[in-house]
């Protein structure tokens, strides 16, 4: 019927770039992860302000979810999308400015983060212009991938597809709806959402950005490179697809399971913990179908490092996807939030699944792309010990120091109180697994260094010019019906014919309206109750905005990253009541934008920090909190004493805050002046306690009176507080009196 | 924007989050229902081996 023959050729040009950009930010993301490590078990490896935990933290995240877990998934996407669909990208053009606007977003990102740039939302840190860019250049892949969705001479749309499309339309949701904030300079802003609003979306973006980041792409790969290596279909193609379908089902409404026992309504923390135990059954049965697909072909497994790393890849899948559930159940959740065990499960995940999928993708992509044989089966096979035992040591370590921990913060003596009340105490315990991790997280990245040497040395043998092989095709006529098209009628043997299915799965575009159909739907039900009911938010009279001063240093609590290691949110548990004071309520964070309620406590919560030390306190811990906590691990901040207060740039932040709705009054008209009149206070205080002179000016008067804060309004009667909240003078002495409460 | 809230907030909406859980729940049995009927297990046969081949594509052309 066609006589038409095309000839074109694959774009393997692209796929090699993106997978050098693999290994550099791979090996760039794991080095600031082992740096962060040491960092935790050694504090004088923080090295001032741009070397210090709180900022590298972020710079570590980022870089391994999204330059190398992101280009790594690239890198694999563009191999098989192109030979699954027979055709070529759309537009090479595009493919170039993905990948060098990519690169240049993670560039921009390696920079702004160290400097303290942030917008202090976990996944989400950076700030609206890069944010911007992001967008720019998610749609130019969007565009190029849909088009050739469009231009494919093969009928049917493989299921690893499937999961590109859905993982880049979901991103491309998350991170615009996340990231939605008012800017106040070229890289500062604060987000639209305050306190309870603001955490539900971030954990809606959060959970979703590891599922439709680090899972869903990752399944395409899997459900690609896994037949090709195995050299097998995979053991079920109806499998794979139910697996897809009650992802993008279940997925999207898990996130809350990271809200467990905080200000959030308990509703939806129960729908959130429901359908993370519904994910067990798809997430299992897509790691059997992964395992059962190399079933007759377990000796190949032996003799080939690429299955090894596979194989590991899936079970690790399958063990993270298992604890994601029970960690979402309510009660297992209160013992491990705040705890290293959630860091544990997140390396299950991302050095095993991730990782290893990754390198097990690469070792074979990298003869075919290099068109050399791999310089060395043993080096791959040594990686994969190295590494192994890496991961081992590392998850290992970890999920006893979370434990360990969660059970130590929870523990009384018998006469009822606190067993270990000093905070770092329950620290000192764990030090001898923060170095196992050290030496775990060391393991891994020399396995990881071994990988590169290969590969680097795979690439050196490459021939002089790269063959590229011309392929022949008839070009796809999708207005003839399908050969083979399903017998019977009546609806039932329509429905069951999944005629319909095919239909969608022949038009790319519908298939991907229905999939953000699904996401948006499950999305709104699950956010817009949150925004709209105000049961949920009850209001606190006495609780008022955060004088220009105090949001002066909230904002260098922000840029210097405290909230990587400081929660500001006490659960409505004795225990911890016993240790931070009253729980914290809703109605205590509608004018936080952005919310800063934290994810781990590597230090003590700070919800409830305001009037429990003197300022003068505060001073001496910030220069230098050895000398107050002889074994603390919290990072000095010497420079805080000397650097000045923005006093100028006050304002502009005050209004934007205004512009946001919170009522700032008097404020709006003189808020420098207002700053410094209470700056003056502060360091008054200060000096007359015994502490340096001079400090109005500076920052760390800023960071004291916001930690002065924090906390304090529930305190005061409604009455008292009702005088306008940024008259600065009138309601801070409150706090700054009190020596302890 | 306060009075929207209100006007929502009376409506007691939270309880529709669980009714779009039941649909949600009832959509996915009917994928599980269509997908597992086993008239469609050659197209699936033939659908499983796509990444096979990186050359020849695998529907056939002529009807
Ligand atoms: C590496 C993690 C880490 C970072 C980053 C960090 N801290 Fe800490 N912080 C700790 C630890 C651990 C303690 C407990 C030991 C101590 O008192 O020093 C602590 C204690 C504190 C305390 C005393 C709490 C109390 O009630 O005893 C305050 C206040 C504090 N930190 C503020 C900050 C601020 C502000 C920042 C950011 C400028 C910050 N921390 C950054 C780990 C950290």
């Amino acid at each position: 019927m066609n006589a038409r023959l095309d000839s074109f050729s694959y774009d393997d040009a692209i796929v090699r770039k993106f997978l050098f950009a693999t290994i550099i930010f791979g090996l760039v993301g794991m080095l600031v992860g082992l740096i962060i490590a040491v960092q935790l078990a050694y504090p004088a490896a923080n090295f001032g302000p741009i070397f210090a935990f709180g900022r590298l933290r972020p710079l570590h995240t980022n870089a391994v979810v999204f330059a190398f877990a992101g280009n790594a998934w690239f890198c694999g996407a563009y191999y098989a999308t192109q030979r699954l669909l027979k055709t070529r990208m759309w537009s090479d053009k595009l493919s170039n400015f993905h990948f060098w606007g990519w690169q240049a977003i993670i560039v921009a990102a390696a920079i702004t983060l160290p400097l303290g740039y942030t917008q202090a939302k976990e996944y989400a840190e950076l700030e609206w212009p890069i944010d911007v860019a992001i967008l720019i250049v998610w749609v130019a892949f969007a565009v190029n991938y849909f088009v050739t969705l469009t231009k494919r001479r093969e009928r049917h749309i493989y299921v690893a597809i499937w999961f590109f499309i859905a993982s880049i339309i979901t991103v491309a949701v998350l991170h615009i709806f996340n990231n939605l904030a008012i800017p106040v300079g070229p890289l500062k802003s604060y987000s639209i959402y305050a306190g309870v609003q603001d955490a539900f979306m971030q954990w809606w973006y959060g959970h979703n950005a590891v599922a439709f980041f680090l899972t869903t792409p990752f399944l395409g790969l899997m459900y690609y490179f896994l037949p090709k290596a195995a050299d097998r279909p995979v053991f079920s193609y109806k499998l794979s697809i139910l697996h897809f379908w009650s992802l993008v089902f279940l997925y999207i409404w898990a996130g809350p399971h990271h809200l467990h026992y905080t200000a959030l309504p308990d509703w939806a923390s129960t729908l959130g913990m429901v359908f993370s135990v519904m994910l067990i059954a798809p997430s299992w049965g897509g790691m059997i179908n992964g395992l059962l697909t190399l079933r007759g072909a377990w000796h190949k497994v032996v003799e080939e490092p690429v299955l090894k790393f596979f194989v590991l890849a899936v079970t690790a899948y399958g063990m993270s996807t298992f604890e994601g559930p029970v960690l979402s159940i309510k009660t297992v959740n209160g013992l491990a939030h705040y705890t290293d065990w959630i860091i544990a499960h997140v390396h299950t995940g991302a050095l095993g699944w991730n990782g290893f999928l990754t390198f097990g993708m690469i070792y074979w992509l990298a003869p075919r792309l290099f068109q050399a044989p791999l310089f060395s089966k043993k080096l791959a096979e040594t990686h994969f010990w190295v590494s192994t035992f890496g991961i081992l040591l590392y998850v290992a370590s970890i999920y006893s120091a979370g434990i360990t921990q969660g059970l130590m913060w929870r523990a009384f003596d018998e006469t009822g109180r606190l067993q270990f009340p000093d905070f770092i105490e329950t620290t000192m315990r764990l030090m001898p697994m923060y170095w196992v991790r050290v030496a775990g997280g060391t393991l891994y990245l020399a396995g990881t260094v071994i990988f590169i040497y290969n590969i680097v040395m795979t690439w050196k043998r490459r021939p002089a010019a790269y063959d590229v092989p011309v392929v022949t095709a008839a070009p796809l006529d999708l207005s003839t019906p399908e050969p083979h098209a399903p017998a019977g009628t009546g609806v039932y043997a329509r429905f069951v014919g999944l005629g319909w299915h095919r239909r969608w799965e022949g038009m790319p575009l519908f298939f991907s309206v229905m999939v953000l159909v699904a996401v948006a739907v499950a999305s709104l039900f699950e956010i817009i109750p949150t925004f709209l009911i105000k049961s949920n938010v009850p209001t606190i009279a006495s609780v008022k905005p955060y004088t220009p001063l105090e949001l002066a240093g909230r904002d260098l609590y922000i840029r210097e990253g405290c909230f990587n290691c400081h929660s500001q949110m006490i659960r409505p548990f004795r225990f911890e009541t016993e240790r931070y004071g009253d729980y914290s309520k809703p109605g205590e964070s509608v004018y936080d934008h952005p919310f800063l309620w934290g994810s781990r406590r590597i230090g003590p919560d700070l919800a409830r920090e305001g009037g429990k030390y003197p300022a003068l306190w505060h001073v001496r811990h910030m220069e230098n909190p050895r000398s107050i906590s002889p074994k603390s691990i919290m990072p000095s901040y010497p420079f805080l004493l000397t650097n000045r207060t923005d006093f100028d740039g006050i304002q502009k932040r005050v209004d934007a805050m205004a512009m946001l709705g919170v009522p700032y009054g008097d404020a709006i008209n003189h808020a420098n002046q207002m700053a410094r009149d209470q700056a003056a206070l502060v360091a008054a205080d200060i000096e007359k306690n015994g502490g340096p002179a001079g400090l109005a000016d500076k920052e760390i008067t800023a960071l004291v009176a916001y930690l002065e804060r924090l906390g304090t309004d529930i305190r005061q009667p409604a009455a008292t507080a009702a005088a306008p909240a940024a008259t600065a003078a009138a309601t801070t002495p409150a706090p700054l009196k009190a020596g302890g409460n | 924007m306060r009075s929207i809230a209100d006007v929502v907030g009376a409506s007691g909406l939270s309880g529709y989050a669980i009714v779009a859980l039941i649909l949600f729940f009832l959509a996915f049995l009917a994928v599980l229902a269509a997908v597992l009927s086993p008239a469609r297990s050659s197209y699936y046969e033939r659908a499983g081996r796509l990444p096979l081949d990186d050359l020849t594509p695998q529907t056939p052309r002529e009807p």
